[in-house]
């Protein structure tokens, strides 16, 4: 039996020359529900955009029913029975659900919109997929929930054979998941055929025929749920990565440089996303925060920077509490900051290389005097800096925008490391840079623990915390759930059972403090 | 390399002029019977003619001190605008300044009798000071609150027309003079005359000065930094530590100081009174010149003489010929908007990018 969809051979890179999906093989059967799995920057959403024709691959094919198709633009997909829904919602807020469905192609009465005939096709599919909406209600004043059914709705109405859903249960109540799940089968039963993108292991266990698991690109299996166990998904997800070799040295701990106690952070949505974090961090040693991606990582790194205000708790470096200052405060009392978000915070693209590196000391001497600014020596401090940190550009008047990936990166380390901190913050510091580049900031990073230095890591990539950590804390929707030691008896298997949320420490017996 | 840059940006600018005057004759050409002459008098009327006919002499001298006086307000006003769009603000204050300005000089030059000096400066400083002040809420409101600035100043001119107007009838108006406005200011309130014969004050000194100030407070003072920085990236400014909302606040202030004297320039330096409709607008043409700058002080001066100079040179044309003031106004509109649109012109454009590929090839091969 030929398979529904099968992508063969896709590959993808951007031009700025991230891969992110490199040769991957894809089947979807006719009438399953196929779990997709992997962790953020896994390649999992860009193989799903090439599908919907979001994205055009570098290479590989796509075909549909045992017939090759291309797939240039969403109208395509959409014609071949393709069906997208998103994880952020793509409704009018201030339109009715029925209006919403039919939006783009209305039924019509003369020239103008039918609406007794939207209603009444919304409530027949409504009722044919058992997916309860309210026609008449505006999105704006409707949960969630109803929001992502009115997704499902949208693509049934332009007629998708397929539907591809884009981690659908991020945003709902552990009820509306149930309810979902339900639809999903009923909708299955009727003959359609479902993608679910998630990263939630029970999720898939619960609900999926068959899961593909991606890591890195690749697609590291696809077997049948049933065979297998969380553990054994998670084992595929984490995957034994190939170590990086770094030589260093036994961790010789020094006094306590980073005291954060009971940490709390509730968006301004109301969400809690940190909650009750408590960690050290020695001199001397790097502790690695390992998680999947979104369970808090970025907050707890902007609030220990100043960028958010901490809602509870406190953060004490050498003694000095930190919480809720300004980031000025906080680089002042000895921290630095290499960001997760490189374009967004950590570089000006429209400013030079050399304002780029004093953005934190431009008001200090040498390069404020007497209150007057000089342009030369930030250049001279520039061009000491693009040296020593080996950053390849036409010269320190270059725009920030003309460096590639790899070397604005350069600019940043250079920038944060030179700042003589006492604590290094380093939020995902080898993504989308290439492999020297990669090398070159773990070397640092080893550099600065051996210095004396307290080096906190934030990673998405397990294989980089566990060749560069000393300690790894482990984080689940926003709490730490386990601290452990690094050594040759720690395996990825047990590290990934607490980045999943299927295991967790006491919090009594979680050594904060190290040993 | 550096020094090819700030070659090919001029070269650009007066390229595009050069097209730019050539479509206004075009336009010229189809309204008026004598275009030649009617253009001449816009490219050449500002300018001073020297005869020799009843020995040295210097004619149209007026002509030239319009140029001046007319540029040294236009500079006021676009180094006031350069500052705030340096940040990425947008602020459109400068006429409601502009207009305060000109209104606190008319009560302390009426209201209080100083001698000279003291009575000029004091003037100065509170036109200055209305304009940071009236600058300097919009700033607050839109560093601590997010109150968009654009709607914020919009509406302050508004009230700043009106307190204006309810001023000026209620209170300063003259009863005596034939039309709404102010009695003439006592002498030790108007700004000394530089040369005899037009309207070119101590003022226009005091531009040059703020021209080199501005530019200092730009590219040579931490302030001037941290105006780059929250203008390139704001988020990028906040995580370096720079207090992106003082900045903001400061910023709108600061530009209102010039904004300020700009109004002082014309009550002081060229009505040498107040009156009703000062100068609708005016304060707006402050971005035309920041715009054709591109932020810079320096080129603020050259860009304001230039803007300038076809403001004085329209109004001759316009009295000296038979094209109306309409066409005169589309002629200059066209010529701002061209050098104004950067992607009009892609094949300069690309040029300039073949010359900036030139140059990365060379230093990488050095």
């Amino acid at each position: 039996m030929t398979a529904f969809v099968e992508m063969k051979q896709i590959t993808k890179v951007y031009p700025n020359g991230v891969v992110a999906n490199k040769g991957v093989d894809f089947s979807v059967e006719q009438g399953e529900i196929h779990a997709l799995v992997g962790e953020n920057g896994a390649g999992k959403s860009t193989l799903m955009k090439i599908l919907y024709g979001l994205e055009a691959p570098t290479h590989g094919e796509i075909w549909l029913r045992g017939q090759r198709v291309d797939i240039p633009n969403p109208q395509r997909a959409i014609e071949l029975g393709i069906g997208m829904v998103h994880q952020n919602f793509m409704l009018v807020p201030s339109f009715t659900i029925a209006e919403n469905i039919v939006l783009g192609s209305e039924p019509r009465k003369g020239r103008f919109i039918d609406r007794a005939q939207a209603i009444a096709v919304t409530e027949e599919l409504s009722k044919t997929y058992g997916l309860q909406v309210d026609p008449t209600a505006r999105i704006e004043a409707t949960p969630v929930g109803m929001r992502q059914r009115v997704e499902i709705l949208k693509t049934l109405y332009r007629g998708a054979d397929l539907l591809i859903l884009d981690e659908p249960t991020a945003v709902l109540t552990p009820q509306e998941t149930d309810e979902l799940f339900i639809a999903i089968r009923k909708l299955v039963n009727q003959g359609k055929t479902v993608i679910f993108i998630t990263h939630k292991l029970i999720e898939v266990k619960e609900i999926s025929d068959r899961v593909t698991v991606m890591r890195h690109g690749e697609v590291t299996g696809c077997v049948a749920t049933r065979n297998v166990t969380e553990a054994d998904i998670a084992r595929m997800m984490v995957g034994r990565a190939v170590f990086l070799q770094i030589d260093k040295p036994p961790v010789r701990r020094g006094r306590v440089v980073a005291e954060v106690r009971n940490l709390g952070y509730v968006a301004e949505t109301g969400r809690p996303v940190l909650r009750n974090i408590s960690f050290d961090v020695h001199a001397g040693e790097i502790l690695g925060v390992a998680g999947v991606e979104g369970n808090g990582q970025t907050e707890l790194v902007e609030v220990m920077t100043g960028l958010r205000p901490a809602t509870t708790g406190e953060i004490c470096v050498d003694g000095t509490p930190v919480q809720r200052q300004s980031p000025r405060r906080i680089r002042q009392s000895g921290v630095a900051h290499i960001p997760e978000d490189r374009l967004t915070n950590g570089v000006a693209l429209d400013a030079t290389i050399a304002e780029n590196l004093v953005v934190d000391r431009y008001n200090r001497p040498p390069f404020t005097q007497r209150g007057v600014l000089s342009p030369q020596r930030i250049r001279k401090h520039a061009e000491t800096l693009m040296r020593q940190f080996d950053i390849r550009a036409a010269g320190p008047d270059a725009p920030m925008r003309s460096l590639s990936g790899g070397n604005m990166q350069k600019v940043i380390v250079a920038r944060e490391f030179s700042a003589e901190p006492v604590l290094l913050i380093a939020a995902q510091p080898t993504r989308g840079v290439d492999i020297g580049a990669t090398e070159f900031v773990h070397n640092q990073l080893v550099a600065k623990r051996n210095e004396g230095k307290a080096v906190l890591l934030v990673s998405a990539d397990l294989a980089e915390v566990m060749s560069l950590a000393d300690r790894i804390a482990v984080m689940y929707k926003g709490e730490i759930v386990a601290i452990l030691d690094n050594g040759p008896e720690l395996t990825e298997e047990e590290i990934g059972l607490y980045m999943l949320g299927v295991r967790r420490q006491e919090t009594a017996t979680r050594a904060i403090k190290a040993a | 390399m550096r020094g090819m840059a700030r070659f090919i940006e001029p070269v650009r600018i007066i390229a595009v002029v050069l097209i730019a005057l050539a479509i206004g004759f075009v336009i010229t050409a189809l309204v008026s019977k004598e275009p030649v002459q009617a253009y001449t008098a816009l490219l050449t009327g500002p300018l001073p003619r020297i005869s020799f006919e009843n020995g040295f002499e210097i004619k149209n001298i007026n002509r030239f001190g319009n140029w001046l006086e007319e540029s040294t307000t236009l500079i006021l006003l676009g180094l006031a605008v350069s500052i705030v769009f340096r940040a990425r603000q947008f602020s459109l204050g400068a006429e409601g300044q502009m207009l305060l300005g000109a209104l606190m000089t008319a009560i302390i030059a009426l209201k209080l009798s100083l001698p000279f000096p003291a009575h000029m400066l004091l003037a100065l400083a509170t036109a200055m000071m209305i304009g940071f002040l009236w600058g300097l809420v919009p700033g607050l409101l839109k560093a601590y609150l997010s109150v968009d600035e654009i709607v914020s100043t919009l509406m302050l001119n508004v009230i700043a027309l009106q307190l204006f107007d309810l001023l000026l009838f209620n209170w300063l108006r003259d009863p005596a003079a034939g039309f709404v406005g102010t009695a003439p200011f006592p002498t030790s309130a108007v700004l000394p005359l530089l040369i005899p014969g037009t309207r070119v004050s101590l003022m226009t000194v005091l531009m040059l000065i703020a021209v080199v100030v501005v530019w200092f407070l730009m590219a040579r003072t931490p302030f001037g930094f941290e105006l780059k920085m929250l203008g390139a990236n704001r988020k990028f400014a906040e995580y370096g530590g720079i207090n992106t909302k003082r900045v903001i606040a400061l910023s709108m202030a600061a530009s209102g100081i010039l904004a300020g004297l700009a109004g002082a320039h014309l009550s002081m330096g060229l009505l040498k009174r107040l009156t009703i409709n000062l100068s609708p607008g005016l304060g707006f043409e402050g971005i035309v010149v920041a715009l054709l700058a591109r932020n810079d002080p320096r080129w603020v001066l050259l860009a304001g003489l230039f803007y300038g100079y076809l403001r004085t040179g329209a109004q001759i044309m316009e009295r000296s010929s038979d094209v109306t003031r309409e066409v005169v106004l589309i002629i200059q509109a066209i010529i701002i908007l061209l050098i104004t649109a950067e992607r009009l012109f892609p094949f300069v454009q690309e040029w300039v990018q073949a010359l900036r590929g030139r140059r990365e090839m060379a230093v990488e091969g050095g």
